[in-house]
């Protein structure tokens, strides 16, 4: 998930403070740090895929006579314990992340080496993977990250049992969107779920939006922090359909109250009060524990974004999550074997058929046959294709700006959504952001 | 003055424990709040010295008035909910009937959740479509349930979920201290023909006055910790509806880590919070240290 | 105004005389009464009867229905949670922070009281600047202190400015009820030749006894919704509070709205018993502590 849930934040400026006051060298960080011997890979801890990672260790060590340890730490702590040990004899030898202004960030301070000898030598890591993930691993046109997790794009989930009863069929196109918004609101059905009293889902329709509208590169200005990036037409013009789409009711007329953390958008939606929800692909797997009926009765629909007529972008592209990378540590004094790892394990078969048994949808080339053959297949080859074939893969916005810059976001565009902003205020309040 | 009485009067040693146990960790850390609210500071590495910028910062922060003003309105209004509330069923509950001790033992239930327990829960209740909201909307001004969501009501609301939750103590306070009241006063009264009404204000509320006085002392010294429940409720939203002063310190610092500046506003907090310490202060008396009767 | 003060002069307590019957019907307040019972009944209604829920039913029942098929899965689940952990140091927090704060503030009150010293007076004032100081203003400061003093991640990290940030207020109430110790009872103890150290066993601690119930009261409840401190200052599961521990069951359950629930009824349960068992003390405590 995306959301940046303040603990984690919390406890990650209470983490880089204590290395602040110590000098980086409490008891907890030698323990982390463990054996300098051994060849250290951090990751998130997480109970599925963490075996995976390790019996492909365990695989890698016995081949190769090398020894490779997995050290794992919970989601709250590990993004500032790896920004605190960067740079110190503690640091891993490859770390997890999460590409894009992540990414950027270790490679602006020199603290991740790029793999692109590495590629050369091994034509599978780039030819094996798809192009639209594997590009958010790189900075700078360099490739510095590998995708190790699967990919969580955000879709449009439709209710097809309000579909049928509304007698519309699901939107492809921005125009379609409006006329089936007026179809089903006339039948007393809200249009569209939404969790609105947490900003960051309402970002998902900003930063769809501006993807159809102007295309990927104004969201790439924005991160790259050009002039007057905020304050482009395509960003007002998204902003202004925002609008109008909450103005014709489209989201129903209580949707600030609704959250996301208690089901309120997931049930809505499920119980066919709504008819449709624009999510994360994580959705797929909560409507199928809380609200298993939708998905037993074949109920629940997805598509694609709808397209945006005379949009500059690609309707094929997507935004969301692309995955989480691999990169190796600069000064690694293990760099070969680290990236010897790498080579081996991240697109082996073992690797990727682990991923897929335990409901990812790795971002990796000719894998649909496998897909086709485990639980949900239809489900996860549609995000499969859709990423596939997706030219670009957006980042979620709040993940590739800077603290900072998505708290105001956040703010200013849940302002938008009520009214209270109009969308030049918007941009010219964005532009000062930093 | 005999050696006796001067060896019986407790010396300094006896405050001094807790003066020097608030002096650590309460008085130095607002010294390095001050310290901090010169520097640019993200968490990470050092701190930098950037003199006064953080300061002028503020006046340009479109957030500050706005947070300031609902910090006001939410302590008033939390005052002018609670005081009358708790006032009567207090004075009700201090009736000699027994069904009144059960159910006063129901109204003390809310003090019993945790502020993160009643968050979530009203979070779950004032759910627009499958909470209460959507039941009992209508009767409250909002037949769509959308209350949280709502600016112009999301504080009202706030304030309302923190009364579920202080009244209850509050309404103790009055219990506790209308049972105080000697009976001769009402029988007098009686007497001199004066019932219901008249007897409540012209007996009982002056009797509680000072229950009154300390009552509202600690809703003033407590409304500026409201904020857990609001950064778990609506975490300032919608928009920045309910972003309270202390709230607003608080995402800058945690959620946009922007350190710096953070500690300018807390330190703004902490200017706060004594100017209303010396307010209550005045209008108690509090800082008198020895009992009145001492002097006579 | 001065109707009021006459009453008052003519109102000194005689415990003896205590009103039996109070004044006949006060229907407003009854009313009154009736509708805050709804108001507070109705939300602890929801949480017990959506703890008793499985999720399906969650979807398909109205807020308010009794659940059809109540099952105990939600209660149960929770204990392979670390939820009796959370419970545990939520409880060690509590019992400390009390513990703590009324060790120091009961003998500075005393010294508030009893000497009329400029080094005391001032010691006062600072207390009583420091009653409405929000806590969270210096929570990065704190942090650093800790850090220091390798306390971080224990659940002495979190009792230690608990309690700094409590003492005021209840060095304040404390002092309040030690002034209405008559005067006599002092003299009457320094002329039998007691010292000081006497005079606070034997006369402050019990005279006071009211005062320390309310404070504590006070200062426990407080300690046991602390959310900032801990969130800040501890790290690892085996430390989190309870109030951390309901907030991160929010992820843990996958928004499962029943397991929530459930889990706040459980975090509930510990203080409703020591509720149940000390309500007498309470009433007269608070009595006491707040009424004067």
């Amino acid at each position: 998930m995306q959301r940046r849930t303040f603990l984690s934040m919390a406890t990650a400026a209470a983490l880089t403070a204590t290395v602040t006051a110590c000098g980086g060298s409490s008891g907890a960080d030698a323990e982390a740090g463990g054996d300098t011997a051994k060849v250290q890979v951090w990751a998130l801890e997480d109970a599925a895929v963490n075996p995976i990672a390790t019996s492909s260790i365990e695989a890698f060590n016995a081949a190769s006579g090398r020894q490779v340890q997995l050290v794992t730490y919970v989601n709250d702590a590990y993004k500032q314990k790896l920004q605190v040990s960067m740079g110190s004899p503690q640091a891993p030898d490859v770390f997890f992340n999460w590409g894009g202004g992540n990414l950027a960030q270790f490679v602006e301070a020199g603290q991740a080496e790029p793999l692109d000898d590495l590629i050369a030598k091994h034509p599978d890591l780039s030819s094996k993977f798809l192009p639209s993930v594997l590009e958010v691993g790189q900075v700078d046109g360099k490739q510095y990250g590998l995708p190790m997790l699967g990919v969580l794009p955000v879709v449009l989930f439709v209710n097809k049992d309000v579909f049928a009863r509304a007698a519309v069929e699901p939107p492809a196109t921005h125009a379609e969107l409006l006329t089936v918004v007026d179809a089903l609101k006339a039948k007393g059905i809200t249009p569209i779920a939404l969790a609105g009293s947490q900003g960051w889902t309402e970002l998902m329709w900003l930063e769809y939006l501006l993807d159809r509208i102007g295309g990927a590169g104004k969201f790439q200005a924005i991160v790259a922090g050009q002039d007057g990036a905020w304050q482009d037409p395509s960003v007002i013009k998204s902003l202004e359909e925002i609008q109008n789409l909450v103005k014709r009711g489209a989201f129903g007329s209580n949707y600030a109250s609704v959250n996301y953390d208690n089901q309120g958008a997931s049930k809505l939606f499920a119980t066919g009060k709504a008819a449709m929800h624009l999510m994360g692909t994580w959705d797929f797997s909560l409507q199928q524990t809380a609200n298993p009926k939708l998905i037993k009765d074949g109920k629940l629909g997805y598509v694609p974004f709808p397209a945006y007529e005379g949009g500059a972008g690609d309707p094929k592209a997507v935004v969301g999550n692309p995955s989480n990378y691999y990169s190796v540590t600069a000064n690694s004094t293990h760099k070969d074997v680290a990236e010897q790892f790498l080579a081996d394990s991240l697109t082996s078969d073992a690797y990727i058929n682990g991923l897929i048994d335990a409901g990812q949808v790795p971002a990796v080339k000719g894998i649909e046959a496998t897909l086709k053959a485990k639980p949900n297949a239809e489900f996860t080859t549609f995000t499969y294709d859709l990423v596939a074939q997706a030219p670009t893969f957006t980042q979620s916005w709040d993940q590739a700006l800077s603290p900072a810059v998505s708290a105001t976001l956040l703010t200013n565009l849940q302002k938008v959504f009520l009214d209270q902003m109009a969308p030049a205020e918007f941009a010219a309040a964005m532009a000062k952001a930093k | 003055m005999t050696t006796a009485a001067h060896r019986a009067r407790p010396g300094f040693v006896w405050a001094a424990p807790a003066v020097l146990y608030f002096a650590a960790l309460g008085i130095l850390p607002v010294g390095g709040v001050v310290y901090l609210s010169f520097t640019r500071w993200n968490g990470l590495g050092d701190p930098q010295w950037i003199g006064t910028a953080n300061w002028s910062a503020l006046a340009g922060d479109p957030e500050i008035g706005g947070s300031i003003g609902r910090t006001v309105l939410l302590t008033v209004v939390s005052w002018l909910l609670q005081t009358p509330l708790a006032l009567l069923i207090g004075v009700w509950a201090a009736g000699p009937q027994r069904n009144r001790a059960v159910l006063s033992t129901l109204f003390f239930l809310p003090l019993l959740l945790s502020s993160a327990a009643i968050a979530l829960m009203f979070v779950s209740l004032l759910d627009p479509n499958f909470g209460l909201a959507a039941d009992f909307g209508r009767y409250l001004g909002a037949p769509d349930g959308n209350f949280l969501g709502d600016p112009d009501k999301a504080l009202y609301v706030i304030a309302s979920v923190i009364a579920w939750q202080f009244v209850p103590f509050h309404t103790l306070l009055y219990q506790s201290a209308t049972r105080q009241i000697p009976a001769s006063l009402y029988e007098a009264a009686a007497i001199d023909g004066a019932t219901g009404v008249r007897q409540f204000f012209a007996i009982t509320l002056p009797q509680l006055r000072n229950t009154i006085v300390a009552s509202s002392v600690l809703m003033l010294v407590g409304s500026l910790t409201y904020f857990e429940m609001i950064l778990l409720t609506t975490k300032g939203g919608p928009g920045t509806s309910t972003r309270v002063l202390p709230l607003h310190m608080y995402l800058k610092g945690f959620d946009g880590f922007e350190m710096g500046y953070a500690s300018a506003l807390a330190v703004l907090l902490v200017l706060v919070g004594t100017l209303l310490s010396v307010v209550v202060v005045r209008l108690t008396g509090y800082h008198r240290m020895a009992s009145d009767r001492e002097g006579a | 105004m001065s109707a009021d003060l006459a009453v008052r002069a003519t109102a000194k307590p005689s415990p003896a005389r205590r009103a039996r019957r109070r004044r006949g019907r006060n229907l407003p307040a009854g009313i009154l009464s009736a509708i805050w019972l709804v108001i507070v009944a109705v939300p602890i209604y929801y949480i017990v009867v959506t703890g008793f829920r499985s999720q399906d039913a969650y979807v398909e029942q109205g807020p308010l229905d009794l659940p059809s098929n109540p099952t105990l899965d939600n209660f149960t689940a929770l204990f392979g949670l670390g939820f009796p952990t959370y419970l545990g140091n939520s409880l060690l927090v509590t019992a400390g922070t009390v513990a703590l704060v009324l060790a120091l503030a009961l003998p500075a009150a005393y010294a508030i009281v009893r000497n009329p010293s400029r080094k005391v007076k001032l010691s006062f004032s600072v207390f009583l600047l420091g009653l409405a100081v929000p806590a969270q203003a210096v929570i990065v400061p704190i942090y650093l202190i800790i850090t220091r003093l390798e306390l971080y991640d224990t659940l002495r990290a979190v009792i230690l400015p608990t309690a700094a940030f409590s003492l005021p207020i209840a060095i304040v109430v404390l002092t309040s009820t030690l002034r209405d110790i008559p005067n006599e009872l002092y003299e009457a103890m320094t002329v039998d030749g007691a010292d000081s150290r006497r005079v606070f066993r034997t006369l402050v601690l019990p005279l006071s006894r009211p005062g320390l119930v309310s404070v504590g009261i006070f200062v426990g409840l407080n300690a046991w919704n602390g959310f900032l401190f801990p969130l800040v200052l501890t790290q690892s599961d085996e430390r989190r509070v309870m109030t951390l521990g309901l907030w991160n069951f929010q992820s843990q359950f996958g928004t499962n709205v029943p397991g929530l629930m459930a889990a706040v009824v459980l975090s509930t349960l510990p203080v409703l018993a020591l509720y149940l068992f000390g309500r007498r003390h309470l009433l007269s405590g608070l009595a006491a502590g707040f009424g004067k």
